[in-house]
């Protein structure tokens, strides 16, 4: 084993996500730490992958890596981890990293921890659980360990950087995949890109009903803003997928984040966390999003809303 | 009178009326018959002889449209004097020398006051007859009164849709015409010596007409023809009122309002297996069936129906008129098979069965004793069976109340949470013994909005030393409003929960401060062993100041106030009078609305509204209802507080939404009666503090 | 088409989670279905009425009380059910994934699903691990699964509602997301019928495996910063917000 930190990146479209850039940063912090490499591992074809701060980058490159494909690219990891073995592998607990992490944790044996959002020098992660409501401090029993890491718990911009590539073919055979790309569908064009906003307003499980929505859409109009959701009120079918903030939805960071009715999940977290100013609205006093706000009331979000869009 | 070939037609034509007109009902009863047991009537000749007296006076029309309803009484008197004017006009046919003019002076022996009696009476009514009929057809035709009418979203059969229903009053109204008119000329014509002094309206006639033989030929076979086509026709129109109606009273339902009939008949039927619920029309009670038929399709229902005044396609008197248009269809016409169409798509719609608020108002409006509202639950019960996808906000309720034992996805150790805020310690009664167990209900314990009001009345029983405790995390859901969405299976299961509480705790009564669960506990827990002395949070209270326990210190004077019926109280339970008692003893101005008591116009919440996930635009039942409360305190409440008082937890929401979304924030407010005893006795100032900011 | 569907029983999250030591006090809460297995069991019963087969609901009864999820899984359309017999609400995703990938190996499973994660996945989610015990491809967070000869036709969402569609040879596992129709709504008669007439599998937990996590804490999540409340009505609470947001020209 060695003291090397693996940071198996992601990204989409030729752009890497945000977390890959948080997770280099953590990663450098402790391979410093341990005297280790922080190593930047790139999967994927016809993508620049000298952008990151790691103390080295592994491009594996080959055309049947263009498209994230989860049995691919899994394998090509294995066979990485497998030759190098690094003391720590660490992934997103995102649509793509939670399809490999725990499965590589079950095909090599080693220790594997979920929602991860802090890692100490011991190798001790917190882990956000149930929903947020608790939080486990978890070591390896064994020397190596695999981090999936909740997005938006390290800064990115210590993960940014320009350290040039190592291009490697890929380790194993992708000739007989079980598991073919097909193609991609992007979602019905003409919604606004929440992404792009300077301001939103947000609503979770706590708005109810639909009718609620129309307020919520009224008091987006009176401040400039767009009406974004957490999973619940898009799994509803209240608001277009487009609008979903949060792990299975879009990552935002407006200059204002006012949040009705929502609890505050992980995976909703990481979608937001990082926006200027959050100010937060719910009936539960102990919501875990009044730990992440920087405003809270608890109170009814439906007359709040009512009232603002009266003042405004 | 008639000639021997006259009276050889008549008497074939008399059979052949008589062989269609004992088909048609056959045919009819035949179809009732078909519909599943309902649940046993006890002493059914007195409830007919009871139907009978109520039908003589009309009784139960009066209940709205009273000037209508006076015409009506015409009618019907009318028309019972006319069954025996046609007796008589049969017998001057067919007995020759027979007839009443003159007190019967032709008719050897004749009591002659009794025979000047029924003249008078018969030619008064005739007159009467054709006012009636006049206005009836005048308000159909002419001022085509809406209340006839359906909503354009309401599902309705085809021939309904074609004007079946209009078809049929003209065809009634022609009839009424033209028998009065026809019976009263061949009177007229008989009148050979001069005006008979009790016969005025055929005298006046004579006058102008002299008398005829020819004429009695004429104006006697045009009377009794029509009647002989008219009563055969009668047991295929929507006019099978006049002979279903009195019989339906007669076997209305007996059971508590309170108490739902069971998804399966208690009363099995040897080698018949039933699924819960109704899918087909025969799937229904044969009490059910027979609702259609007695059913005139006055509307009334319609008009007090809370989700067909928000523009939902639900008509409870379209549901009665397709029903029988369906059964008319399949028995009368040729399509037998339509009977086996599901009730979603031939007599009410989806949609509609999902509108319900099971307020009970179309049930107690109805004047021939119908429960459309009933054939909804059973609908419900059978779609739900069936996988039908429901309402996306429904079936979270639902899952959470299989799961957690409430429908606010709350974890069950969280119910007691807010006693566990209190100053002092509120007992669990399944830990030590309490005169009254407490059933807070989910929306008292969990709703952020309401606990404060949970509080108060813990608060104030704690004051009047009521000796009480609640179940803590045993209690679940009473389940009423489950049964009325149509989850029987989780409606039993939570019974069982709740029972088995119950049967771990020591008690003396349940008081409630939930209407739903009220209802439920007394009238249904029963038929499942429990049965318990149930009372509603405003008795309770008003005991305890009755009996001085607790003391009004500050008179309420300045309100001005208005009370809302919750429908699980009042119309399905008569707790009218405990709330506005316990007003009274506070001492604020109490003004009644319009429509309060037993015709109390429902939130909108029950029968599982409130869980709704789809909201339908439109004028809410709860908006409608503050606009009424506001044009009850007209202007210038001067310097008095304008509040309108709820008695249960749902209404403290559906009202409070109400107020903001009319906008009349500022003009009137929404309150528990609990927050005004508590002002008025006085309490805890930290408790008071909590209620007032919330 | 043989699809066997893996599910959790964890904690629930409605309820405030004791800690006893360093973990859950699982004495003191209930145990629910996972919420995403709700979705992997709608899923593989679209696929039975859409091509025909046989869908086996399996999980691990940590408990003792298991039976009401698996038989509501049969009244939702699922044909057998089967527990595996632990008795340890301790069982980490390892040790879970371990005993199911055992017990389904007998199988003959031409497709095994699972919810995409769960609450208490600490240790990564059943679905991934099965997969890995049982050799076959795994893909998380699939939203629409076609299945048409031997192979299947997979939608992966991502965020922003981008969608990808993968073609996969049978037999590979499935980590669900949601299903292309949202659970249907089993109606508690049934399942109490279910309960008196279905007969559920028990089957001896068999193989080892461990997350490899030493638990040392297990506490609510301390507050790094919480936010500045604002008090009062909620009418005050809006003025408040909004004069915060106009200081900040926001608005």
């Amino acid at each position: 084993m060695s003291n090397d930190v693996f940071v198996i990146t992601e990204h989409m479209d030729g752009k890497f996500s945000d977390v890959s850039f948080e997770l280099v940063g953590k990663a450098k912090e402790l391979a410093k730490a341990w005297g280790g490499q922080a190593v930047a591992v790139v999967v994927g074809s016809g993508i620049a992958s000298n952008v990151f701060a790691s103390d080295s980058t592994i491009h594996i490159d080959d055309a049947a890596l263009s498209h994230f494909n989860p049995e691919a690219y899994g394998k090509v990891v294995e066979a990485l981890v497998k030759e190098r073995s690094p003391r720590l592998v660490m992934f997103g607990w995102t649509v793509t990293g939670m399809d490999m992490a725990a499965w590589l944790s079950a095909r090599l044996g080693v220790a594997c921890a979920a929602y991860v959002k802090n890692i100490g020098a011991d190798l001790t992660m917190s882990c956000a659980a149930y929903g947020g409501k608790l939080t486990a401090e978890v070591a390896p029993e064994g020397g190596m360990a695999i981090a999936a890491c909740l997005a938006g718990s390290f800064p990115v911009e210590a993960g940014q950087g320009s350290t040039a590539a190592v291009t490697m073919a890929s380790p194993v055979d992708l000739n007989s995949l079980k598991m073919k790309f097909v193609e991609a569908t992007k979602p019905a064009g003409g919604d606004v890109d929440i992404t792009s906003q300077t301001k939103l307003v947000s609503i979770g499980r706590g708005i109810g009903g639909k009718e609620n929505m129309e307020l919520a859409e009224e008091l987006a109009q009176k401040l400039g803003a767009v009406v974004s959701a957490s999973r619940p009120v898009v799994d509803a079918g209240w608001l277009p997928r487009t609008r979903q903030v949060g792990k299975s939805g879009l990552k935002v960071k407006p200059k204002l984040y006012l949040m009705l009715g929502i609890s505050g999940a992980p995976e909703h977290l990481e979608g937001m966390q990082s926006a200027e100013l959050i100010i937060a609205v719910n009936t539960d006093k102990k919501a875990p999003i009044f730990n992440v706000a920087h405003y809270g009331a608890t109170a009814d979000l439906f007359e709040v809303a009512e009232a603002m869009v009266e003042l405004l | 009178m008639l000639t021997t070939i006259e009276k050889i037609i008549f008497i074939i034509l008399a059979l052949t009326s008589a062989g269609f007109t004992f088909h048609g009902f056959k045919v009819i009863i035949d179809s009732i018959r078909r519909g599943r047991p309902a649940p046993e009537l006890k002493n059914v000749p007195l409830s007919l002889v009871k139907a009978a007296i109520t039908v003589l006076f009309q009784r139960t029309i009066f209940k709205a449209r009273k000037g209508l309803s006076a015409i009506h009484m015409g009618l019907f008197f009318g028309l019972i004097t006319y069954a025996f004017v046609n007796l008589f006009d049969a017998l001057e046919g067919l007995v020759p020398g027979f007839d009443l003019i003159y007190g019967g002076k032709h008719i050897p022996n004749a009591p002659t006051g009794l025979v000047n009696a029924f003249n008078l009476i018969a030619d008064v009514m005739s007159i009467f007859l054709l006012i009636a009929i006049t206005v009836f057809f005048a308000r159909r035709f002419i001022a085509k009164d809406k209340a006839l009418n359906y909503r354009e979203n309401v599902l309705l059969n085809p021939k309904v849709k074609a004007g079946g229903q209009a078809r049929d009053s003209l065809i009634v109204d022609v009839f009424v015409v033209m028998h009065v008119i026809a019976h009263v000329l061949s009177q007229a014509y008989r009148l050979t010596d001069g005006a008979d002094p009790f016969m005025p309206f055929a005298s006046f006639l004579n006058s102008i007409f002299g008398a005829s033989q020819t004429g009695v030929h004429v104006a006697w076979w045009v009377s009794i023809g029509w009647v002989m086509f008219i009563i055969p026709y009668l047991s295929r129109s929507k006019h099978t009122h006049f002979f279903m109606s009195p019989i339906n009273l007669g076997l209305a339902k007996q059971n508590p309002r309170g108490q739902l009939d069971p998804a399966i008949p208690l009363t099995m039927i040897e080698g018949q297996k039933f699924d819960p619920g109704a899918k087909h029309i025969h799937d229904l009670s044969w009490k059910r069936v027979l609702d259609s038929y007695a059913c005139v399709q006055c509307n009334r229902c319609q008009d007090v129906c809370p989700a067909n005044f928000y523009g939902r396609p639900l008509s409870p008197s379209a549901l009665e008129v397709n029903k029988r248009y369906l059964l008319k269809d399949a028995t009368f016409g040729s399509h037998p098979d339509r009977l086996l169409l599901p009730l979603t798509e031939t007599v009410i719609s989806p949609e509609a069965v999902w509108s319900c608020t099971t307020c009970y108002a179309c049930v107690r409006v109805c004047p021939v004793g119908n429960e459309p509202m009933a054939d909804i639950v059973d609908i419900r019960r059978r779609m739900l069976i069936d996988g039908y996808e429901i309402d996306s906000g429904v079936q979270n309720a639902l899952q959470s109340l299989a799961t957690n034992g409430n429908w606010m996805s709350k974890g069950k150790r969280l119910r007691g949470r807010w006693a566990k805020e209190m100053q002092f310690p509120v007992k669990n009664a399944t830990e030590e013994p309490v005169e009254h167990l407490w059933f807070v209900g989910d929306t008292a314990s969990f709703d952020e909005r309401v606990i404060p009001n949970t509080k108060l009345v813990a608060q104030l029983f704690h004051q009047g030393g009521l000796d009480f405790g609640i179940l803590y995390q045993s209690e679940s859901n009473a389940g009423n409003d489950v049964r009325r969405v149509g989850e029987e299976g989780l409606f039993e299961q939570l019974v069982e929960q709740n029972m088995e509480a119950f049967g771990k705790a020591q008690f003396k009564q349940i008081v409630t401060t939930d209407p739903h669960s009220f209802n439920t506990l007394k009238n249904e827990y029963p038929q499942f062993g429990g049965t318990f002395e149930v009372k509603h949070y405003t008795v309770t209270l008003l005991k305890l100041i009755e009996e001085g326990k607790l003391t009004v210190k500050n008179k309420l004077a300045n309100y001005k106030v208005t009370f809302h019926d919750p429908c699980y109280l009042g119309r399905y339970n008569g707790g009218f009078t405990a709330p506005r008692k316990l007003l009274e003893l506070l001492g604020v101005e109490f003004v009644e609305m319009p429509r309060n008591c037993e015709n109390s116009f429902c939130c909108g919440a029950g029968g599982g509204q409130i869980w709704m996930g789809k909201v339908a635009p439109g004028e809410r039942p709860a908006e409608n209802r503050i606009k009424e409360a506001l044009s009850t305190f007209g202007e210038g409440a001067g310097d008095k507080t304008q509040l309108f008082i709820v008695t249960c937890p749902k209404d403290m929401i559906m009202y409070s939404d109400a107020v903001k979304t009319t906008g009349n924030e500022g003009r009137i407010e929404v309150r528990d009666i609990i927050q005004l005893v508590a002002e008025a006795v006085g309490v805890d100032e930290v408790v008071a503090a909590e209620s007032i900011s919330a | 088409m043989n699809i066997v569907v893996a599910i959790k029983h964890i904690p629930s999250i409605a309820d405030d989670l004791p800690v006893k030591g360093n973990n859950v006090d699982f004495d003191s809460v209930d145990f629910v279905l996972n919420e995403w297995d709700e979705h992997s069991i709608e899923q593989a019963v679209l696929i039975k009425e859409a091509v025909g087969g046989t869908v086996t609901v399996i999980g691990v009864d940590l408990i003792g009380e298991l039976d009401n999820a698996l038989h509501l899984a049969l009244a939702k359309g699922a044909d057998k059910v089967a527990k595996i017999t632990a008795d340890d609400p301790a069982a980490d995703s390892h040790t879970q994934a371990k005993w199911l990938a055992e017990a389904v190996k007998g199988m003959g499973a031409d497709m095994v699903f699972a919810g995409v994660q769960a609450s208490n996945d600490i240790d990564g989610q059943i679905g991934a691990m099965i997969a890995a015990y049982l050799d076959m491809p795994y893909i998380g967070g699939t939203s629409a699964i076609e299945v048409s000869g031997s192979a299947a036709t997979v939608s992966k969402e991502f965020p922003g509602g981008v969608g990808m569609k993968y073609s996969i040879t049978l037999p590979f596992v499935a980590g669900v997301q949601s299903a292309p129709k949202p659970p249907r709504y089993a109606p508690v008669s049934k399942v109490r019928q279910m309960a008196q007439t279905a007969t559920v599998e028990k089957i001896a937990p068999t193989g080892e495996a461990s997350s490899g996590l030493a638990f040392k804490k297990m506490a609510p999540p301390v507050a790094t910063g919480h936010a500045e409340m604002i008090e009062g009505s909620s009418k005050e609470v809006a003025a408040k917000i909004v004069e915060l947001l106009k200081s900040k020209g926001l608005a």
